[in-house]
């Protein structure tokens, strides 16, 4: 065997010169390979030397966005030795539908998830997979929050608590001084509040502002006023009583793709997609003379205006009745290693003090009574926007607000009528008939 | 003259996207609403990849795909030559039925079976592992295809049949007289493999954890989870991104189109 | 005895790698797809019952799966068939005697380098209806700018550009490589006949690379048809959108995206995924026997 095999080297060498072109053995291909086996073993090494950390608890929150809890994830270990704790963040759409997968596939999510207001009906629907944090003393607790802050977060007649919110927000509407001024409106926050008590003056003040200034868009996005008066309303594409789907004769649904339409229509909006890149620049090129703010976007306009248009911004009252717009919660999923540790953290975080020291933070509104009435809170104005008494404005709403009842199915009929008003907006068709073709696509999708 | 103009201008558009995605990762994210599009690279390149690493461990990420797309390579590269020297140069009953199925194999959609996969990992306990993004990749049915095509075309059958009369096994025949005659063609395979791995996005992002095991594309989509989409950043984060498989590209370009031009489909 | 053994035997050990992969991570995956399709099927909450065929009625009477065929298939041709035949005639003009030939070669490959997803952000800001570049350059010659995203045709035509951006340079390599193993005599002959250029090309060149016209016909209809990141991203709420407002430019991956990972309808999406199958084999077939007629053996 050994013999043959010599010789067999022996003749193989012979021939493979035969074939061998002088390109092919460059000393390029040579340095490539070995640089290439090079960084393998040198990575691989790397990622052995440095793995995880001796005997620690890790627990993992996935959030999107910024929830503000760098700093509290310190403190939380300083009270928890042995207690490591990570965030673990993604882009909106991508952390919701990342989230089922992981449910499905039964492993992979992390420890503790946030789940917007908006996407929590669907997985209400999958109460199974997540722990019941009643049973780790949530209940107790549920003093702590706004009413209808904590009755989105369970279900079961209130006894299954499927999570534990963080923030709430309600609606104002942040406004370009220096625009309105050049349009020959009032700037002073009082007075821009009165110029529009319903909606109808607030598209009649956008009719006022064109006039003078016919460059720039009143709001970024007719859908931005579709959702803010949908939000107020107490019912909006399904019945409360039953979970049946009511948009096509609900008149408040009507009335605000009307609107809001009707704004489309004229070329009053945009047609931007909001938190975009598009909407990004619009936003620094003083592009948009208002948008409809919940406490939560301030920072993310304030962030994509950019440090230019400090100063620039200010907050005026929503027209019509109070009214919320996202929020999220804190859920456990079963899957997780360390549920216990988890229903902590999750209870930990959405506490009042901490609650309290986001909204320092970030701007996201508390959902706790106690944290809303806070003298610290009540106080809080925002520099970018004109020293605004963003404590009063969204924490008094908060209290009083009724928030809008969301359907198992929403999340799957809303973007119909967001397309709807884009289409208007892109001038491919007239209000009536972009109506109709969103209750027919939301019909089509029920079945 | 007027062939090169035509060249040139080519050249010009093909290079142009590249070179502008660099410039907008040199500017402030509001340069792109100025009337004129940027077309300069601005001072601010420095500031975003310093943002890019601030927001993602973008180490981590760089060495996680050295590591799949590397090893994804070197194992294409080797299965592929195996499996086409077999087709091409081997005799075996079932020969061209079983060719015929690995072709086949190639009209698969990838997507449509990320649901199953991904619970197939999860009942693994991969979920979160780089071996979740390697073992699909081990062998692919374009890597077979071009492998085999390169045997057709450069491996003589005379040289098979005398090493073997000279008592080679299949394997050493395949080492010495296979694999040194396709390496051109090889070559080939390993950037297109190499590239495909580094680029791909849509099964680790499901796959990979974001924080423990991102890959540079996934570290690049959790740039977009700021408060909102920032092309300065996500332009920063892919620009770097693609560094290494340009470098790469240049080191090997003359490789790689010759071999592309020896590995083609011969008329 | 181990020579015999070795020759019967050892062909199969190579090409065994392969089917073990792709048994395991492609067909496995592929059959339970299958069995999803049959189920009612939520992608959190997993089974939810037996419905047979009722998942492919459904898709078939769903105009919306229709309209992303329709898309899928229109985008595949304005992408796919221009492409290939600049891909032709840039191969041609390669196939001359240059300079600086790596240069070249190497310059029109580097698209293929970059990934999808640089590319469809750089492209979606290109052709962006406010401050994109291409909106600017047809302001500077008096056209009025265009709303990309809005029309059908015009943001089939932007995501083609994407398309053809990325592979056209690649396929001219491929058709420049046959060219040049073409007889050069053949073409003196034709000059003797006194044949033009341009017809010696489509009567010499043409037939000649045949095969690889073929090779590349199939290989672009399978990607083309699979169609997903470009006009993912093309919609400025990503792979949260549907293509756009009216759903102009939502292929059938994305339709599959949709119903899979947004609606969370599992059981829907592994049926689309089956279609999927369907339509790229009865393309790639049809794609084929066509090229095969049209392009005539020299």
């Amino acid at each position: 065997m050994r013999a043959l095999s010599h010789r067999c080297q022996w003749a193989a060498t012979e021939i493979a010169e035969h074939v061998e072109e002088d390109g092919m053995r460059n000393r390029t291909v040579r340095v490539a390979v070995a640089a290439c086996a090079a960084a393998l073993v040198g990575t691989g090494l790397a990622a052995c030397g440095g793995g995880s950390g001796s005997g620690q608890t890790r627990i993992t929150i996935a959030t999107f966005a910024d929830f503000g809890y760098e700093d509290l994830f310190a403190e939380y270990e300083k009270a928890h030795p042995g207690v490591k704790l990570e965030n673990r963040k993604l882009e909106f759409d991508a952390h919701h539908s990342q989230l089922a997968t992981q449910l499905a596939g039964g492993k992979g999510a992390a420890d503790v998830v946030a789940v917007e207001e908006g996407w929590l009906p669907k997985f209400r629907t999958s109460k199974d997979k997540f722990v019941n944090l009643a049973e780790h003393g949530a209940k107790d607790l549920a003093g702590q929050w706004l009413d209808w802050k904590w009755n989105q977060g369970v279900t079961d007649n209130g006894s299954y608590v499927l999570g534990v919110g963080t923030d709430v927000g309600s609606l104002a509407v942040c406004y370009r001084k220096d625009l309105f001024q050049q349009a020959g409106l009032p700037t002073e926050r009082a007075e821009v509040s009165k110029l529009w008590p319903t909606w109808e003056d607030y598209a009649r003040t956008a009719d006022r502002f064109a006039e003078k200034k016919p460059d720039v868009k009143f709001v970024s996005a007719a859908e931005q006023i579709f959702l803010a008066m949908i939000n107020q309303a107490g019912e909006g594409f399904f019945a409360k009583a039953d979970d049946s789907f009511v948009a096509d004769t609900n008149p408040k649904v009507r009335a605000a793709f009307d609107l809001s339409a009707g704004l489309a229509a004229k070329g009053r909006t945009s047609g931007v997609k909001p938190f975009s890149q598009q909407w990004t620049v619009g936003l620094k090129q003083g592009g948009f003379a208002t948008e409809v703010c919940p406490a939560w976007a301030l920072a993310q306009i304030a962030e994509g205006a950019g440090e230019g248009a400090k100063g620039k911004w200010d907050v005026a009252s929503v027209p019509g009745d109070g009214g919320n717009w996202g929020g999220s919660f804190l859920m456990v999923p079963k899957q997780g290693k360390n549920i216990k540790e988890a229903a902590e953290v999750a209870k930990w975080l959405t506490a009042p003090e901490q609650q309290k020291k986001i909204f320092d933070k970030t701007g996201n509104l508390p959902s706790q009574p106690s944290v809303l009435r806070d003298p610290a809170v009540q106080g809080k104005t925002n520099e970018y926007f004109s020293g605004a008494p963003v404590g009063q404005i969204f924490a008094a709403s908060a209290e009083s607000l009724k928030p809008n009842y969301r359907g198992t199915q929403d999340s799957l009929v809303r973007p119909k009528f967001q397309e709807a008003l884009l289409r208007v907006e892109q001038g491919k068709q007239q209000p009536q008939d972009a109506l109709t073709q969103a209750l027919t696509q939301s019909r089509a999708e029920l079945k | 003259m007027f062939v090169y103009g035509g060249l040139a201008a080519i050249l010009l558009a093909s290079v142009f996207p590249l070179y502008w995605s660099f410039v907008v990762a040199s500017k402030d994210n509001s340069a792109l609403g100025e009337a004129t599009p940027p077309l300069v690279p601005g001072g601010n390149l420095f500031a975003n990849i310093a943002r890019v690493f601030d927001t993602v461990d973008f180490w981590a990420a760089v060495q996680n795909s050295l590591i799949v797309a590397g090893s994804v390579t070197v194992s294409n590269v080797l299965l592929s030559s195996l499996a086409g020297f077999a087709f091409a140069r081997l005799r075996f009953r079932g020969r061209n039925t079983l060719f015929l199925v690995v072709v086949g194999t190639a009209m698969v959609p990838t997507q449509l079976g990320v649901i199953p996969l991904y619970l197939m990992m999860a009942e693994l306990d991969w979920y979160g592992q780089l071996q979740a993004v390697i073992f699909p990749a081990l062998v692919s049915a374009l890597g077979v295809f071009l492998m085999r095509q390169a045997c057709e075309e450069a491996v003589p059958p005379e040289l098979v049949e005398a090493a073997r009369m000279d008592g080679c096994s299949v394997l050493s025949t395949f080492w010495h007289v296979g694999l040194p005659a396709i390496r051109p063609q090889a070559a080939v395979l390993a950037m297109l493999t190499f590239m495909t791995a580094w680029n791909d996005f849509f099964w680790p992002l499901i796959v990979l954890d974001p924080n423990d095991s991102p890959t540079v594309q996934v570290a690049v989509s959790t740039l977009a989870s700021g408060h909102f989409t920032d092309y300065a950043l996500m332009l920063a984060g892919t620009s770097i991104g693609v560094l290494p498989v340009i470098a790469l590209f240049l080191l090997l370009a003359r490789q790689v189109v010759g071999g592309i031009m020896q590995g083609a489909v011969k008329g | 005895m181990f020579s015999r053994w070795d020759i019967r035997i050892t062909p199969y050990l190579l090409i065994a790698p392969f089917f073990l992969v792709f048994g395991v991570f492609g067909l496995f995956p592929l059959l339970y797809t299958a069995w999803v399709s049959l189920h009612d099927w939520q992608l959190a909450d997993g089974n939810q019952g037996f419905v047979g065929f009722d998942n492919y009625a459904a898709l078939l009477a769903d105009p919306l799966f229709y309209n992303a065929l329709f898309n899928t298939v229109s985008l595949f041709l304005i992408s796919t068939v221009p492409q290939l035949l600049a891909a032709l005639g840039l191969a041609a003009l390669l196939d001359r005697s240059l300079k600086a030939k790596t240069l070249w070669r190497a310059g029109i490959l580097l698209p293929n380098v970059v990934s999808v997803v640089a590319v469809a952000l750089v492209f979606t800001q290109i052709f962006d209806r406010d401050f994109g570049m291409v909106n600017w350059l047809l302001g500077l010659v008096g056209v009025d700018r265009i709303d990309w995203q809005a029309g059908v045709f015009s943001s089939h035509v932007a995501v083609s550009a994407m398309v053809m951006w990325r592979w056209t340079g690649y396929n001219a390599l491929l058709y420049l490589a046959a060219m040049q193993s073409v007889p050069r005599e053949q073409y003196e002959a034709a000059e003797l006949d006194g044949a033009s250029r341009w017809r010696a090309f489509w009567s010499i060149t043409v037939p000649s690379i045949r095969p690889t016209i073929l090779y590349t016909v199939v290989v672009s209809t399978i990607a083309g048809l699979q169609l997903f990141v470009e006009p993912a991203l093309f919609d400025p709420k990503g792979t949260a959108g549907v293509g756009g407002s009216d759903r102009q430019y939502q292929t059938l991956t994305m339709y599959l995206y949709e119903k899979g990972f947004r609606v969370f309808d599992a059981g829907y999406a592994s049926a689309i995924a089956w279609m999927l199958f369907v339509v790229v084999l009865v393309f790639a077939l049809a794609n084929f026997m066509v090229t095969r007629r049209s392009v005539r053996d020299s």
